[in-house]
């Protein structure tokens, strides 16, 4: 946000900005959803409407009802906590942990890091979706295990970011002064290296939550995530998917096109980090 | 030479790795709550019943001892029979795993040429709105849940339009057509059944629709930066100030130098696709590997999760692998 202010001062154009500046708008448009949605909301998420079952679209029901009698948008409302905060959880846990084993494994080095590499390696030669699949049928479906099965995915790759940069940065001069004033392993790990090698892992971190997004729905999808009735955007198109052959679309089609547009805003500001990311250069 | 060295030296980093995922699967699974041996027993089982069916499938062993039984089977091409169906596994992995194949190989094709085809437009449009609308596209593309996009692609063109063929299996089941291979369109094409091509052809449109547009973003950002790095080179411009002909200093600059980095690419597409099939398969009944797989994960069904975990490592690492040689010998400064 300080770079956009600073750009309309010194109309200096800022690549990326505007993409950016898009995809803010939608995310921070999804949170103000998921925040207020008690308040936006005619109908509790699970409330059942016994006088419409797959009701249409209306002034009752804004976004219809599902083969459940609930309230769609009521659904959406609500599923956007649960969907945006693993999300975003997921990425958080995989940047902290990712970045702290790369980071102490890049500047030990030696068999610690070769073993953390090897590690690496084999969580690597799982397909993203796959393992995620398997993680999560095995650890569960609750909130904490759901991120965790997530983040999973993400972390070598972080460890692997964070290792190269904090090794290329290890070798530059104000490490060695630092060495040179006497502090600690700790100190200079932690106060010199982690801030100076951060970078890289937050540009990525963004396009990351987009993804964890689609895993989770995906999970849901197929009967693996976040159980029913909990309302969540890819177990709501899942019980949709059926009505959707005969033509009832508005089960699936809304949220996922809420679950479409939240991706699309992550993927945003993903590029436009990536298009500044790539000028420094 | 270059290329024999090479494959050896990645063998030497490959088969660690491997051993490795077998083992974290195998003790991964075994981690899972839920007994694989109750969901098949009749509820009026008793305790010496359970045992009995333990022991049957080797359960009763410490988990040592049940990895180095596997192992040793799976080297013979023996991966355990299904707790669920009763069936070997690998008989049940070479039966859907050309299906799955069979979908993932169009998708992928698909993809190549929708990337190549707007990377290189938007690179020789670069700026105007040509440019603008297919990195947009692609941006949607990779933004889209593949099966909430496959749902609205069923929506529009099959309960409204009526064009697409019903989202149930790969072939109408009423042509009672025997594959021989597994790939359905390549069984066609030997046989020279043209209704069964045509049938097999339609069912594959929408799915494969579907994973191409969602996995073509990465390789067509790959294609429009190369191209237009070749576009600005020295080289390049010197080429057309000389008055090359369009069409060589296409070939011969731009698609030549754009498609070096697409291998390594397509590695982590295929890994995109396969994750995109479980879902892919389920919108559409497929019947593949994924659905296959899935069954086995819902089911507890261990050798099955382990069956599918391991080939389908296998199969990633090994594309990574070939993608890693082709890439050597497109580009000659890879150094070994």
């Amino acid at each position: 946000m300080y770079q956009l202010g600073l750009s309309a001062i010194t109309r200096k154009k800022i690549p990326g900005e505007k993409l950016i500046l898009v995809g803010g708008l939608i995310i921070l448009l999804m949170l103000l959803i998921s925040i207020f949605a008690p308040w936006i909301t005619l109908w509790s998420p699970t409330e059942i409407d016994f006088s419409a079952f797959l009701a249409e679209p209306s002034s009752k029901h804004w976004f219809g009802t599902d083969g459940n009698g609930m309230d769609v948008w009521s659904r959406i409302a609500h599923g956007a906590r649960l969907d945006l905060s693993i999300g975003i959880a997921s990425v958080l846990i995989a940047v902290c942990l990712g970045g702290l084993i790369g980071a102490v494994v890049g500047y030990i080095g030696g068999w610690v890091e070769s073993i953390a590499m090897r590690f690496t390696d084999i969580l690597q030669a799982f397909p993203p979706f796959i393992l995620a699949l398997t993680v999560s049928a095995m650890f569960g479906r609750d909130f904490i295990h759901l991120v965790l099965a997530i983040g999973l995915v993400f972390t070598p790759a972080y460890i692997r970011l964070m290792r190269s940069e904090v090794r290329a940065v290890r070798e530059r001069m104000f490490i060695e002064a630092a060495e040179c004033a006497g502090n600690n392993m700790m100190r200079i790990l932690f106060r010199h290296l982690l801030p100076n090698s951060l970078r890289p892992l937050l540009v990525i971190a963004p396009l990351n939550c987009g993804w964890a997004m689609l895993t989770l729905a995906g999970l849901s999808f197929l009967g693996l995530g976040v159980p029913i009735p909990e309302a969540e955007w890819g177990s709501m198109i899942s019980t949709g998917a059926a009505d959707v052959v005969g033509g009832r679309w508005w089960t699936s089609v809304f949220p996922g096109l809420v679950l479409f547009l939240s991706v699309l805003g992550f993927n945003l500001i993903g590029e436009g980090f990536l298009e500044r990311s790539n000028q420094r250069q | 030479m270059r290329v024999i060295a090479l494959i050896l030296k990645r063998l030497q980093r490959l088969i660690p790795v491997l051993i490795g995922v077998s083992v974290l699967c195998f003790a991964l699974i075994r981690v899972l709550p839920g007994d694989p041996i109750l969901s098949i027993v009749p509820e009026t089982a008793t305790a010496e019943d359970i045992q009995r069916m333990r022991v049957r499938y080797g359960l009763d062993k410490s988990i040592g001892t049940q990895y180095l039984d596997y192992m040793k089977g799976v080297l013979q091409g023996d991966f355990g029979t299904s707790i669920q169906t009763n069936r070997p596994v690998f008989e049940q992995i070479r039966e859907r795993l050309p299906r799955t194949l069979e979908l993932i190989g169009y998708g992928f094709l698909f993809a190549l040429i929708l990337s190549l085809f707007l990377g290189f437009l938007s690179a020789a449009k670069v700026g105007k709105s040509a440019d603008h609308t297919s990195r947009l596209v692609v941006l949607i593309g990779n933004s889209l849940p593949e099966f909430w996009f496959a749902l609205v692609l069923i929506l529009v063109f099959f309960g409204w339009l009526d064009w697409a063929p019903a989202p149930i299996g790969r072939i109408d089941s009423n042509l009672g057509f025997q594959p021989i291979t597994g790939f359905l369109t390549l069984d066609a094409l030997i046989t020279g059944n043209w209704q069964a091509y045509r049938s097999a052809f339609s069912h594959l449109i929408l799915p494969v629709i579907t994973l191409g547009i969602v996995g073509a973003a990465p390789m067509m950002r790959s294609v429009r930066a190369s191209a237009l790095e070749v576009m600005g080179s020295p080289g390049y411009r010197c080429a057309v100030a000389h008055g090359m002909k369009s069409g060589e200093l296409f070939w011969k600059y731009v698609f030549r130098e754009s498609i070096i980095p697409l291998p390594v690419l397509a590695g982590l597409i295929f890994g995109n696709l396969i994750g995109g099939s479980v879902l892919i398969e389920y919108v559409f009944s497929w019947q593949g590997f994924g659905q296959w797989a899935l069954r086995g994960l819902l089911l507890r069904d261990y050798p099955v999760i382990q069956g599918f975990v391991l080939v389908t490592a296998l199969f990633y690492v090994i594309i990574f692998l070939i993608a890693d040689i082709l890439q050597a010998v497109l580009d000659p400064r890879v150094r070994v």
